[in-house]
């Protein structure tokens, strides 16, 4: 008797933690994700059970999948969705994965079919593993698109590029050959060596480099992986100074990375320079025209506008405005007007702008906005 | 009367573990049906097509909890399978993109998964010293490293020809083959378990080793076996993860080898070996695939949801424990 | 000759020896192919970057001797440490010496209530561990509110990793102390054998008069302070804090105990053989990218060395079992 009472004890405490924990899940998905329209949705249920699928009169419902949790740039992304989705009248739903993984994002799709959103905009922790799901999601009339990173041209209608390959590329390129003074060694800390947005851009500054006679007194003597962890990066910065005394430059296309690198060349007043892609946030104590400061000017784009056109890019996609189609036209709002045009993999794509450049004259403004 | 002069002491410990047990087992089914009501009312797109259909991404960690719960039962641990996974599904979209027929591209995800169990079953068995976590945490690193090699430079590969695995992802009405696949594999594993002399002598082991030995049973003769059949179970597990990803890539199956522990732990099965029965691992896995499905459904914080997880699996084990306490102090 | 003999017995006698021959092994092939290795800079940049796993790895030492495990540290350290970066961040708190008095109390915290779970409760130590690994890199994520403390918010709390007395890095000075505590404990007080008594034969140490209940309690709690002053180094050293802090390495803490000798099964294991282990694992990381492996292939040849070691372990303990049985033999 004894026994079952216990158990029984034990469920309603079990189901208690349950149902205080979401609670908490919904106080703090609102909170962390401003994400009313999840609360919303589940309290207006009673009123209209297909609140999900067939609300158009109201917008309709649009998600976004980021790489990962607890990462700023992602969240500026999604804050930039979620302000244009909801200027619109829509409800938008942001969803991180558990992990930064392919596999967790799947169960995060799939979810997402089950809720019967509109659209669902992704960056893609995995280019190919996602096919499966996406392929899923748009059989059942779901539109689907991809910021940041992007999946294969099969499990995409249309991919919002924050900057073209080439530009990136150039502008590394050009960073390097002007720190430099025009020659010297240096290396690249990229982040694994399996990042698809890292390689891409690297191969590009390798083909920037063999265009022109101008780089010929640059020697790329090493590419590194610091693996986007803090202490990797670190020893991996230490070890390309030891290797390489004549060093002149490190460019390193990752936020994590371009942060280790940073600190262990100011750490060291090391002469060798360091430019990259980084988050101003992240990088204000660092970046600086004079010796003390490790890196004279970087670049990234806007998270917050790549958010916005990925939301005018769904809404676009669900009115019918485009299809995805090479030469489809919309206005995103007022940041102007785009065009789809064929990307490099043989799907269709869309892009920002040029990156952005950073350097000690505007970083103070940007370092708090993200 | 006759009954109740006839119990001895020796019999009364028996019969109240039969009965905590039990207990236990009954209070999933019950914590099981509880969470499907609850998620049913927090989320109204909680329907059993929509479950089933979440589903199998979730159903391919069941069959890496089979064989996980022999090795926990020994009392040991294996914390490769998820590296297993990834360099099983890598060389299953190789073998695929090889242009192999896909009878032989099932073959080659089979035998890799096997060969890794049988890695770590051969130096577990000629070094018994050695303590199961650090070898296998050793093998993961090597297995997720090789498959890393294999996969080079981008650190993703996907199926140019997914027919095969198309096929694999079928289903019957609405629900999924895999699901199938998962029952006839928890039948196997349940009866060979409970009811042959290998899952006995399993228990023996577990229990007391050295006595296991002693009494004549291979002890290990039997591990080499389960480590091995965990690799193949884990090969098993990368073919229909396959086919839900369409692809492989370098962290595939990360974190796989702690939702199996997790589950058998939440279903009474004890890390320390000799205790727990797989249908209380079966019935745990599927409440916890349940609630996921559920609150992944509500858009609720992952974070959160694993510290729920974190909490229940912490709850499970801790109640048990202070209710027998308890209820030894009111005996004496 | 006979002198001769015992000295290469007592090497082959103490693990720590044979560990040290591995070391210095190493070393002398890391340097053979990358002489920069050697110098003073880059094994105190060495030392630096590997403070954290090193400290760690002390703590563990005491959880596995008592037949323990905690796979919850990296948690608690990424707890700790995102504590002290958003406390910075919002500038509620800009004194070091406090930021660390607060880091270490939460670790404390942490540490505590895994140690009552496991001591009182009566859970085996994987699952509560595992539990709580899941619950603080939760928490982690929930105060950071997808922030990260950058070293823009730092202040003058990351000079501390920069600063140094007697030319020696602060960090390797935190380090060294941590040692220093741990090697005098555990060898000449009370306590230190209590542990190693509860470790070697728990219902023994335990009708000899030792709380064992207590003593667990005490470790785990020490295991959680250690990971939280490592929560604040990190963030002092890498002068950023972010939720996915060191996510997974608590098995290199554990790795490196392994390697250094400490038995899973408690008992058996010193200070020394701690340290060693840590160092081989902190070397392996620093070499790799120094001696040109493929970036590729890192990751299978440091589990290949790790698996190598621990296997040279077991057949150096049995060449010493079957040294000690010859002995008896005579």
């Amino acid at each position: 008797m004894k026994k079952k009472l216990l158990s029984v004890l034990l469920c309603t405490a079990m189901v208690a933690t349950l149902a205080v924990g979401c609670g908490g899940g919904n106080d703090g998905g609102s909170d962390s994700n401003a994400d009313s329209g999840s609360s919303t949705a589940s309290s207006d249920s009673g009123d209209d059970a297909d609140s999900d699928g067939g609300e158009s009169s109201g917008g309709g419902t649009y998600a976004i999948v980021t790489k990962s949790a607890g990462n700023p740039f992602n969240e500026k992304t999604a804050e930039g969705f979620q302000e244009v989705i909801e200027a619109a009248g829509g409800t938008a739903i942001v969803k991180h994965p558990e992990s930064a993984t392919a596999d967790a994002q799947v169960s995060v799709i799939q979810s997402l079919i089950s809720q019967g959103v509109d659209s669902i905009c992704i960056a893609a922790n995995d280019e190919n593993a996602l096919q499966a799901a996406l392929e899923e999601a748009m059989d059942a009339g779901i539109k689907v698109c991809c910021e940041d990173s992007k999946t294969n041209p099969d499990s995409r209608q249309v991919f919002v590029n924050q900057a073209g390959v080439q530009e990136i590329g150039q502008a590394l390129m050009d960073a390097v050959l002007d720190i430099s003074g025009g020659e010297g060694q240096w290396a690249v800390l990229s982040a694994t060596s399996q990042a698809a947005n890292q390689n891409a851009w690297i191969d590009a500054m390798k083909e920037v480099m063999e265009s022109d006679d101008k780089y010929s007194g640059l020697e790329l003597v090493e590419v590194a992986y610091g693996d986007d962890e803090p202490q990797k990066s670190t020893d991996q910065t230490q070890a390309l100074l030891a290797k390489y005394p004549d060093l002149k430059v490190i460019c390193a296309p990752t936020t994590v990375g371009i942060n280790a690198a940073a600190k262990v060349l100011q750490d060291e007043k090391s002469s060798v320079k360091l430019t990259g892609l980084g988050l101003p946030s992240e990088m204000a104590e660092y970046i600086g025209d004079d010796d003390d400061h490790s890196c004279p000017y970087m670049y990234l784009w806007n998270p917050i506008d790549l958010g916005r056109l990925g939301a005018y890019t769904s809404m676009a996609l669900v009115d019918g405005t485009i299809t995805g189609a090479e030469g489809d036209k919309f206005t995103a709002g007022d940041m102007g007007d785009y065009e789809v045009i064929a990307a490099d993999d043989g799907g269709t794509e869309m892009i920002l702008g040029a990156p952005f450049k950073f350097d000690a004259s505007n970083i103070d403004e940007w370092k708090d906005v993200y | 009367m006759a009954g109740k002069s006839g119990r001895t002491i020796a019999n009364v410990p028996e019969k109240s573990l039969k009965k905590t047990l039990l207990c236990w087992e009954g209070m999933l089914v019950v914590l099981f049906i509880l969470i499907n009501i609850f998620c049913a009312s927090i989320s109204q797109s909680y329907q059993f097509q929509n479950v089933l259909r979440e589903m199998p991404k979730y159903l391919t960690e069941m069959f890496l909890l089979f064989p996980m719960a022999f090795i926990l039962v020994l009392g040991e641990i294996d914390i490769s399978v998820g590296a297993t996974v990834c360099l099983a599904a890598t060389m299953t979209c190789m073998a695929s993109n090889n242009g192999l027929p896909f009878g032989a591209v099932i073959l080659v995800c089979l035998f890799v998964g096997t060969v890794c169990g049988l890695v770590n079953g051969l130096i577990l068995t000629n070094f018994q010293e050695l303590p199961p976590m650090i070898v296998t945490l050793g093998t993961q690193i090597v297995f997720r490293g090789i498959a890393e090699i294999a996969l080079g430079s981008g650190g993703s590969i996907s199926l140019t020809n997914a027919d095969g695995f198309r096929m694999i992802a079928g289903k019957v009405g609405i629900v999924p083959y895999i699901f199938f696949v998962v029952i006839i594999a928890a039948v196997i594993f349940s009866v060979v378990l409970a009811k042959t002399t290998f899952g006995r002598s399993v228990y023996a082991i577990g229990s007391n080793r050295l006595a296991a030995y002693y009494s004549g049973i291979h002890v290990q003769t039997i591990r080499l076996v389960i480590y091995t059949v965990m690799g193949f179970m884990a090969g098993l597990a990368a073919l229909f993860l396959t086919s839900v990803l369409y692809g492989a890539n370098t962290t595939t199956g990360n974190g796989f080898e702690m939702d199996a522990i997790a589950m058998a732990v939440f279903g009474g099965i004890s890390t320390s070996g000799g205790k727990g029965r797989l249908i209380g691992g079966i019935i745990s896995g599927f409440t916890i695939i349940c609630l996921r499905i559920g609150l992944g459904q509500i858009n609720m914080n992952p974070q959160l949801i694993l510290i729920i997880l974190g909490i229940l699996l912490i709850l499970a084990v801790l109640l048990p424990n202070i209710s027998s306490r308890l209820n030894i102090k009111k005996k004496a | 000759m006979k002198e001769n003999k015992s000295i290469l017995k007592k090497i082959t006698d103490s693990r720590e020896a044979s560990l040290f021959i591995v070391l210095i092994v190493l070393c002398v092939v890391i340097s053979l192919r990358s002489p920069s290795f050697m110098t003073l800079k880059s094994i105190s940049d060495m030392l630096k970057n590997n403070a954290v796993i090193m400290i760690m790895t002390l703590g563990m030492l005491g959880v596995l001797l008592i037949g323990g495990i905690d796979i919850s540290i990296a948690s608690t350290l990424a707890f700790s440490g995102m504590s002290v970066g958003m406390l910075m961040k919002y500038s509620v708190v800009q004194n070091t010496f406090l930021l660390f008095l607060i880091a270490i109390g939460i670790g404390a915290l942490c540490g505590l209530l895994v140690g009552l779970i496991i001591s009182k409760g009566k859970v085996l130590p994987i699952i509560a561990t595992m539990g709580f690994m899941y619950i603080y890199r939760g928490l982690a994520y929930i105060i950071a509110n997808s922030q990260w403390a950058s070293a823009e918010n730092l202040g003058t709390f990351k000079d501390f990793a920069l600063g140094s007395v007697l030319g020696i890095n602060n960090v390797i000075i935190v380090m060294v102390i941590c040692y220093v505590i741990f090697f005098i404990v555990m060898k000449w007080t009370k306590i230190g054998r209590m542990v190693y008594a509860v470790g070697s034969n728990r219902e023994a140490a335990q009708i000899s008069g030792i709380n064992t209940s207590n003593v667990e309690l005490m470790v785990y709690t020490v295991m959680g302070t250690l990971a939280g002053l490592c929560g604040a180094l990190a963030v002092s050293i890498y002068s950023s804090a972010q939720p996915n802090m060191l996510y997974g390495r608590e098995m290199d803490v554990i790795a490196a105990c392994v390697i250094g000798g400490v038995s899973m099964t408690g008992g058996r294991g010193s200070v020394a053989g701690a340290l060693l282990g840590s160092l081989i694992l902190a070397i392996i990381a620093k070499a790799l990218p120094l001696v040109g492996i493929e970036a590729i292939a890192q990751n299978t040849v440091k589990g290949v060395i790790i698996l190598v070691v621990i296997v040279l372990n077991v057949i150096t303990q049995r060449m010493m079992d079957k040294n000690n049985l010859k002995g008896r033999e005579m």
